[in-house]
């Protein structure tokens, strides 16, 4: 165990919709979610003294939300990242308030992921105007190869290669989430989709067709993290964070592509720090967010965090096992293929609502934590939700981590 | 064959650790980082030697050959400079002559120039150079070379 298991936990949680576009600043988004997420805490403006976020240069810094909403605070740091930043600010904030910077911490991410700056530097009208290829860049961009689709891709392909997975084993993962998605009455995919309509959408870049790869949309989405202390006076149910990893590397992480199994993932390196510092082991969770801004990504995470062997995750996501009511069920708000974009935030407040029994499903009583279970009428509470790894991805060398621990259920 | 890819859309910016790659190009040789302390090489040319930390370094000439690691077949242009090329290969390329005793290795990518279906992984590749449109900047780009057995190729 570590020495931080369960003394914080995550006490708010709270979202913009997902709009393409929003034809907002991400200032205002940023300002709605906080709101929400304080409202579900049950927390005032003076009860947040600590704020952070990550961004690519696409986004609001904390100062300018402290000031629109009239806080003060004691800590505040935007960092540059995407995904894999949402649980490596986790750890930071944890940090943070065991060593008294700050008391009750907001992480938010903001951005216009559709309409502003795009992944890959697409142009929100389509192909880039011209660029500069400078640093990293020099040895990709003018081969035609930026996108994460087009990075990924080359280890996806290797994968299929190695271990004979075709990518009907890619459709389970996207029919999964898609199917999440239908049940979840914020994701902007919500017409359940089979293995055929994966197999028969476009190509973006072989092995990688249309419904491999996540959506683009504009949204804010943000956490507030306390200690245990205040969390059993707040609101809803406290969330305790067990244990977790931050951007955790793979050996030669600025470039991949020398190392000798190019799909030998990040995971593969946190997986023991994590489940040993939350102390217990994966077949203890109950559910899972696992990073999906390509379906690969999601495959190569369950090897890399030990929910199946090197080499299996194409047999193992074979059936629906990671759909509602099946064995490890994953992104039950239907993760970035089909709910929204938010770089991995969005997949940690879904864990939260999970924990809590309080996913905001069509059920009336979904926000006491009444659910009927029945998936035809809308409900996508899983039953006896009790922990909730969140696998987070940056890229195939780098992989932030959480479990979570809830008490209702 | 990819169609026309535009280098007046993409602004290459050498810089200190990479200046010198990019004058070799316009001389066809494929370089890659040497340290002059251990011998080690790597790529891209980042300014240590992860072996060694030595910062005393000098630049191996490859030979330009390499096998196909794997690859991926770009149907939709992100970039203005290759609105005009797709569909078009990727190659990962795992140089001949930069393998190792302790395993270490390089691979590098590059644009193949032959078509999707003449693409394996596991043949053998060699280098092309190609003036582009801007004359400052040669590209390598890289050509199914040979026959390999045992090679895989991605057929949906
Ligand atoms: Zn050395």
């Amino acid at each position: 165990m570590g020495a931080l298991t369960d003394k914080y936990c995550i006490v708010g949680v709270g979202e913009t919709p997902h709009m393409r576009p929003s034809n907002r600043t991400t200032l205002s988004m940023a300002c709605e979610a906080v709101k929400k997420a304080m409202a579900d805490a049950g927390l005032e403006p003076r009860d947040i003294d600590g704020m952070t976020s990550y961004q690519a240069g696409d986004s609001t810094t904390s100062n300018h939300i402290a000031t629109s909403l009239g806080m003060r605070l004691n800590y505040s740091v935007d960092i540059l990242g995407g995904g894999s930043s949402t649980e490596a600010l986790i750890g930071n904030t944890i940090g943070l308030l065991e060593a008294g910077y700050c008391k009750t911490m907001v992480i938010f991410r903001s951005m216009n992921g559709r309409s502003g700056r795009r992944m890959g530097g697409q142009a929100p009208s389509g192909p880039v105007p011209p660029t500069r290829a400078a640093e990293d860049n020099q040895f990709m961009m003018p081969w035609g190869w930026t996108s994460p689709a087009q990075r990924f891709g080359m280890s996806a392909m290797r994968y299929l290669r190695d271990t004979g997975t075709t990518t009907r084993s890619l459709a389970e993962i996207a029919v999964a989430h898609r199917y999440h998605a239908s049940l979840n009455p914020k994701a902007v995919m919500r017409h359940p989709i089979t293995i055929e309509d994966h197999q028969n959408s476009r190509w973006v870049v072989k092995p990688l067709r249309l419904l491999d790869c996540c959506l683009e949309t504009d949204v804010s989405a943000c956490l507030i993290v306390t200690s245990r202390e205040r969390a059993y006076d707040l609101r809803q149910p406290p969330v305790f964070i067990m244990g977790g990893t931050g951007r955790t590397m793979a050996p030669n992480a600025a470039w991949n592509y020398s190392r000798p199994e190019i799909h030998y993932v990040a995971g593969n390196y946190g997986r023991k720090r994590l489940f040993g510092m939350a102390g217990i082991s994966q077949k203890d969770v109950n559910l899972i967010s696992c990073y999906d801004a390509f379906t690969f990504t999601t495959l190569i995470q369950l090897e890399a965090y030990g929910f199946c062997g090197k080499g299996e995750a194409g047999e193992f996501v074979k059936g629906g096992r990671l759909q509602i009511d099946h064995e490890l069920p994953s992104n039950l708000s239907g993760g970035h293929l089909s709910e929204g974009y938010t770089h991995g935030v969005s997949m940690v407040i879904e864990n939260v609502r999970q924990l809590r029994h309080r996913a905001d499903d069509a059920c009336p009583g979904w926000a006491e934590g009444k659910h009927s279970y029945d998936r035809q009428a809308g409900c996508r509470q899983v039953k006896d939700a009790r922990i909730a790894a969140c696998l987070g991805w940056g890229t195939e060398t780098m992989s932030s981590s959480a479990i979570l621990r809830g008490i209702s259920a | 064959m990819p169609g026309p890819i535009d280098y007046s859309k993409i602004t290459i910016t050498p810089d200190f650790d990479t200046v010198e790659w990019w004058m070799a190009t316009k001389e066809h040789k494929y370089l890659v980082r040497q340290c002059k302390d251990c011998g080690h090489k790597w790529f891209p040319p980042f300014p240590a030697c992860n072996t060694c930390n030595s910062m005393d370094l000098g630049w191996f000439e490859t030979a330009g050959t390499g096998v196909l690691h794997s690859y991926i077949v770009v149907t939709q242009p992100i970039l203005g400079a290759f609105v005009e090329a797709v569909p078009y290969v990727v190659g990962l390329i795992e140089l001949d002559d930069c393998h190792e005793a302790d395993g270490s290795l390089v691979r590098v990518g590059g644009v193949m120039l032959d078509d999707e279906e003449d693409v394996a992984i596991g043949l053998p590749v060699s280098v092309e150079y190609e003036q582009t449109n801007e004359a400052n900047i040669v590209v390598p780009r890289w050509k199914i070379s040979g026959t390999a057995e045992n090679t895989w190729k991605f057929n949906e």
